[in-house]
């Protein structure tokens, strides 16, 4: 069916915007405000879109938006919550949009506070896997196996990214889920229903691509993402009150076609890369075991 | 109503008189009262606000810079290591020209650990843009958290409203309270000049380019700029209405005096005793106290210290490498007018009592050197743990 | 109590706030490279012999809109409801998908197409143009010269077709059975050819004579009467082998459409043969009540006949015997006795065709109570002598005489000159006949070749009507879209699927039509299972997954209701996303002019 049908409308983000071409964090904030709308404000940490938001006087994006310090997306979207509610601007969604490194590593205390406060907003993570805003150094959230500028040459990251929806649901809060910009269906559904609970914290782990960060040709930016999902290197699945688990994707691409179109995992032997499908599976089977309760 | 409230009891019944409607604070002895009392004002509705707990002093500044954003009235209170953790946050909320008030109880900063009066905490913070204004009294926090909203709101820059640990933070006192009514008076309800609006989207504390971060840095020191003449009005307005006035500085019989004490927080009540005695011996002593000290009060102190012989700084705090600050800053801001020397004395560092000896040997070691020594001197150090 | 006016100044405040829209940044400058809509050729468009505009056909179906696929496949072919039922669909063979998970059901949603929009008068947008004044003289009703009238007279040409028979339709009358295609079909169809204004006269055959007699009356001359003489055996006793072709036409005609009463007839039968028409002998023998035999001289996989309808013969209970030639056919009383000689397979002939030769001694005779042959079949005269290639132009699915008999240009086609002799060559060469007369009255011989080839598709033979008449399809680009050119990413697997067929044992027992339509949310099923190959569907793949909202989606004025998407390269980074994701190869990156 023709989607040409159901919309003709406007944007809420602008072009003209300095994202890298191809940049996946841009798809992914033009999907996230398309279902959204415009009643909607953004809290936006140091990260790629910090810079994206634009240069004074110019703003990227239709809608409001507060730039913050690196550390405190939950703090500050608590804060705005608070005013918008006392002065009775019940309906306004605010989402924090923050980088992998402002959720996983600085910014994940706030978030943990926020959590659990069950304080009334979207926190939405858009993961490009590193610090790629300061040029591409690794943060918790980047994988086994990539290099980066702080994980250069041989000493390519040795440990494991970091769970974080897992632990998200584990503060209880009543929905969070992973999301990828090549499902966009999935991700305006997932989005509309956390625009919708109002009872706590509500997480997105976003997956967004990063063509430059990652060392893979732009107009593969949504191909790789889709590969991330049907590879199960990153399922998309959905957590109700911490425990109830909903699995939305599934897939059995070997991994290995995955990471070879990325220059980040070029130092790895097909031997490390059986080791990441070992773990890909055995996480694989974790979720399920979740997912069938 | 005159009642005994204790400093922090003070400091928040005036937050709730202010109708602020947004605190956010994470405890740290000796602010915890504060934040208690305003915890126990939003629960039973005595303050009709909310009370956000966050996990971080950073987190604190944070929160209430979101709802200062979102255009309601907002207080947060902190003290030492987490003032000192708040440290990136409080430039924020002075470059985002958020009309914020925070009471800053002054305490050591460690290791080692302590909990006692000192006042290195908010003068580290002393470039950060925030308006600092040192109190002595009880009554003089209530009046002086009424007054920095009016005063935060008018030039779009954040105030610190200071009070020392334990010595007044957990001292009780009488102090006049004021009806809601005539504060409602005083302080109009909050009219943000900006805020997160969906029906005018804008995006606040974006980046800054070179051709214009300058500018917008110049916009606040030129606000600072204004804060003498506005905090004068504002006083003027207050005294009308509540009769009471303290001004960017307090003197005491400077008009005659030789050797002037300059000093600040509730030191200042024990120099004044001092000041008494001294005059009694026949001494002309005099007592400078700083009350506003950023803006730096410069105008005051020339005014104020124009005659003096000599002065004597008495500082609760070091700033290591150079020496007491208030000296410091007094001493440039002293630059082309009155060549007096200043003397410059640390004391009561982590709580250690200025007492009235303290003073006098102030006066007395200032009276009796020709000329001051650039090192400030220590007073009550026990020289003998430093072998 | 009025509270004291003791009113502060507003003071200048200059701090980062923003909301100048980053539109002013023309990004479109961080690259030369410039992505463009380039909608392309769909393979099986191109291996349709009728050039239907499959891709588009499909698209209009999947959502709903059956009046507009049907008038898009009547632009290129008038006979969907018979193609629908009896095309070998070449066009699935050449489909994309069959190497995604099976080719689309292309053939059977034809069928579905006609039977939804097929009836009631022609729409307005089929309508013929002005009259031109010229009349064209067609011999042979069968599907060429069916289609050449449509063409011609949708051109504004008027048309008179002679047909010998006393009904039109010709093979697909007489030739092809009942239970593949019933009359009523085909009488709808002839029925909207005939709405154009062309006349059809019945058991009259245009003959050198009739020719002779009203030659001043046109302009030229489309023979298109098939190869309806079928060939004997050469064998001692051949002559007593019943025409199968005949044997199909008396059937048609005479209407033995049941089980005859009479149990003095023959039982069983041989059919001696291994094409269409053989199988339609066995199959309609069959249900006449008599067991047919098949007998042919290759193996199963030799024979010309379609597969699928080897298959259904053979679930009906037709019996095939292989590697047999017949020898020699003997009459005695009541049955026929037939000499066969046993042959094996050989190396491959010059036409690639695995060559047989006989087995030395090994023969056996094999009786029947009646024998037919269906060894293929030739042009009545004087066309078939007519149909030498010298002095004529060869064009892709037609033979021109610029100078014929009676000084008339003479076009010929269909059986009589195509190599693959299906109804779906046959309709090629009534449109190329239609649009080789139509340049030729307009701009002359010269312009034919050059005229026919701006008409083609993919560089094949296959020519389109529409982009003839200067439709929207004459700026697609010619190149074809391989399978490798798709993004496979965007699609599921899916199971094609047919209308349900009657089980062969019921099948069997009558001329009822075998296959049934799909059920309409089937269809809709199966039309979603085309990739549309090369042509924009709308999916917005483009304007989703663009990381500068350059795409942008504008409802066009004009009264059709698809939108129009447009790239606004003051703003596109050339990063080439969009065609990644444009998963049927619509889209081309160019380099932009300096």
């Amino acid at each position: 069916m023709s989607k040409s049908e159901l919309f003709e409308e406007r944007e809420l983000m602008n072009t003209g915007h300095v994202g890298c071409p191809g940049c996946g964090a841009t798809i992914a904030m033009k999907l996230a405000l398309r279902a959204l709308g415009d009643k909607t404000m953004v809290v936006i940490p140091a990260c790629c879109w910090a810079i994206i938001a634009g240069n004074y006087p110019q703003s990227a994006l239709k809608v409001p938006v507060l730039n913050t310090a690196f550390a405190t997306t939950g703090a500050v979207c608590s804060g705005l919550r608070a005013a918008l509610d006392l002065r009775g601007e019940k309906d306004t969604t605010i989402i924090g949009w923050a980088g992998d490194g402002g959720t996983f590593d600085i910014g994940f205390q706030a978030l943990s506070a926020a959590a659990e406060r069950g304080d009334d907003f979207i926190y939405i993570c858009y993961d490009n896997e590193a610090y790629m805003n300061t040029g591409v150094q690794r943060s918790s959230s980047t994988p086994w196996g990539a290099s980066t500028m702080t994980t250069p040459g041989a000493s390519w990251k040795r440990t494991q990214k970091k769970n974080i929806v897992e632990i998200m649901a584990a503060h209880r809060i009543p929905y969070t889920a992973t999301a990828n910009i090549a499902f966009p269906e999935d991700l305006e559904r997932k989005l509309r229903k956390a625009r919708s609970i109002r009872s706590g914290l509500r997480f997105i782990h976003l997956f967004a691509s990063c063509p430059t960060g990652w060392g893979f040709a732009p107009a593969d930016a949504i191909k790789i993402s889709r590969m991330a999902v049907l590879s199960r290197a990153f399922p998309l699945y959905e957590v109700e009150e911490g425990e109830r688990y909903t699995i939305n994707s599934g897939g059995d691409a070997p991994v290995y076609d995955y990471l070879r179109m990325q220059n980040r995992f070029r130092r790895l032997s097909d031997g490390d890369i059986a080791m990441i499908q070992e773990h890909i599976n055995r996480e694989w089977e974790r979720l399920n075991r979740k997912a069938r309760g | 109503m005159k009642t005994l409230l204790e400093g922090s009891q003070a400091c928040a019944e005036a937050v709730r008189l202010a109708r602020v409607q947004v605190v956010s604070a994470y405890p740290i002895t000796p602010q915890t009262h504060i934040v208690e009392e305003l915890a126990k004002f939003c629960s039973d509705g005595s303050l009709n606000g909310r009370f956000l707990c966050v996990e971080s002093e950073h987190s604190a500044m944070a929160a209430v810079i979101g709802a200062a954003a979102g255009g309601v009235r907002t207080f947060t209170a902190s003290s030492s290591q987490g003032l000192a953790l708040m440290h990136e946050m409080l430039h924020w909320a002075a470059g985002g020209r958020l009309p914020i008030v925070m009471a800053e109880v002054n305490r050591a900063l460690g290791p080692g650990w302590n909990l006692w009066a000192d006042q290195t905490d908010s003068l580290a913070q002393r470039d950060t843009g925030w308006i600092q204004l040192y109190c002595a009294d009880g009554q003089e926090v209530l009046d002086t958290t009424l007054q920095a909203y009016r005063l935060a709101e008018a030039v779009n820059l954040p105030v610190m409203v200071i009070l020392d640990a334990f010595f007044l933070s957990h001292t009780w006192e009488p102090v006049d309270l004021p009806a809601q009514e005539e504060v409602d008076q005083f302080l109009p309800p909050y009219a943000p000049r900006f805020r997160m609006d969906t029906d005018h989207p804008q995006s606040l504390h974006g980046v800054a380019p070179i051709g214009v971060y300058m500018e917008m840095r110049r916009s606040m020191q030129l606000a600072m700029e204004a804060v003498p003449e506005l905090l004068e009005r504002i006083e003027e307005e207050f005294f009308a209405r509540f009769g009471r006035r303290y001004g960017p500085v307090d003197p005491y019989l400077c008009d005659d005096a030789d050797v002037i004490l300059v000093t600040s927080g509730t030191a200042a009540g024990t120099a004044r005793v001092v000041v008494d005695q001294l005059r009694a011996e026949g001494q002309k002593a005099g007592l400078l106290r700083i009350r506003m000290f950023r803006p730096f009060p410069v105008r005051s102190v020339h005014e104020v210290l124009k005659s003096a012989q000599k002065v004597a700084v008495l500082d609760r705090n070091c700033s290591f490498g150079a020496g007491g600050i208030f000296a410091s800053e007094l001493r440039s801001a002293l630059q082309g007018g009155n060549p007096v020397p200043v003397y410059s004395y640390i004391a009561g560092l982590g709580g250690r009592d200025i007492t009235v000896e303290t003073i006098r040997d102030c006066f007395a070691l200032t009276r009796r050197t020709d000329r001051p020594a650039i090192e400030s001197v220590w007073l009550g150090v026990k020289e003998e743990l430093l072998k | 109590m009025t509270p004291q006016d003791a009113k502060l100044p507003l003071l200048p405040l200059f701090m980062p706030i923003s909301s100048a829209p980053t539109s002013a940044n023309r990004t479109g400058s961080w690259s030369s490279r410039q992505p463009r809509y380039v909608e392309k050729t769909a393979p099986c468009s191109v291996h349709c012999p009728c050039g239907e505009d499959i891709p588009r056909i499909e698209m209009l179906a999947v959502r709903g809109e059956y009046a507009q696929a049907w008038r898009t496949i009547m632009t290129e072919n008038p006979l969907p409801g018979c193609c629908g039922r009896v095309c070998f669909h070449p066009c699935e063979g050449g489909c994309n998908r069959a190497q995604f998970d099976a080719p689309v059901a292309i053939n059977a949603l034809e069928r579905f197409l006609d039977d939804q929009a097929g009836a009631g008068p022609l729409p307005a947008e089929l309508r013929p143009a002005p009259a031109s004044g010229r009349r064209i003289a067609i011999a042979g009703s069968g599907p060429a010269g069916l289609a050449a009238a449509w063409f011609l007279a949708r051109l504004g040409h008027e048309c008179e077709i002679f047909e010998a028979a006393p009904e039109p339709g010709g093979l697909l009358r007489y030739g092809i059975p009942a239970y593949r295609l019933p009359a009523a079909v085909l009488d709808r169809e002839i029925g909207r050819i005939r709405e154009l204004g062309v006349r059809i006269h019945c058991s009259m055959a245009l003959d050198e004579e009739l020719l002779r007699k009203t030659r001043s009356r046109y302009d030229a001359i489309f023979i298109a009467c098939g190869n309806g003489r079928g060939l004997g055996l050469d064998i001692p006793g051949g002559d007593l082998a019943i025409d199968g072709l005949a044997f199909l036409r008396a059937v048609r005609s005479g209407g033995l459409k049941t089980r005859p009463a009479d149990e003095s007839g023959p039982r069983s039968a041989a059919v001696i043969g291994g094409g269409n028409t053989a199988i339609d002998v066995a199959r309609t023998l069959l249900r006449l009540g008599i067991a047919p035999t098949i007998l042919y001289r290759r193996r199963r996989e030799e024979m010309p006949a379609f597969s699928h309808e080897i298959d259904s013969a053979l679930a009906e209970g037709v019996r095939l015997v292989e590697l047999s030639a017949p020898l020699a056919i003997r009459h005695d009383s009541q049955a026929f006795t037939l000499t066969l000689q046993k042959m094996r397979i050989s190396e491959p002939g010059v036409d690639g065709r695995m060559r047989v030769v006989p087995v030395e001694g090994e023969t056996r005779a094999m009786n029947f109570g009646a024998v037919y042959a269906a060894v293929g079949a030739r042009a009545e005269e004087p066309w078939r002598s007519l149909a030498e290639p010298e002095g004529a132009l060869r064009l892709g699915h037609t033979l021109l005489f610029p100078q014929g008999p009676a000084g008339l240009p003479v076009l010929l086609g269909g059986d009589l000159v195509n190599e693959v002799e299906s109804v779906a060559d046959a309709i090629a060469s009534g449109k190329e006949a239609a649009i080789a007369l139509d340049l030729l009255f307009r701009e002359g011989c010269g312009a034919i070749t050059p005229g026919l080839e701006r008409c083609r598709i993919g560089g094949g033979l296959s020519l389109s009507m529409e982009i003839y008449q200067g439709g929207p399809r004459r700026s697609r680009s010619q190149r074809i879209v391989r399978y490798d050119d798709l993004n496979p990413d965007h699609f599921t697997a899916a199971p094609p699927e047919r209308g349900d067929s009657l089980p062969s044992a019921a099948a069997a027992g009558s001329f009822a039509e075998i296959e049934a339509a799909l059920a309409a949310d089937r269809a809709l099923e199966q039309a979603g299972r085309c990739f549309n190959c090369g042509i924009c569907n709308d999916c917005d793949n483009c304007r989703t997954f663009c990381p500068e909202a350059a795409v942008l989606l504008e409802l066009r004025n004009s009264g059709r209701s698809d939108p129009e998407r447009r790239i606004t390269y003051d703003f596109c980074k050339g990063c080439g996303v969009c065609l990644t994701e444009c998963p049927r190869c619509a889209m081309e990156m160019e380099e932009a002019a300096s």
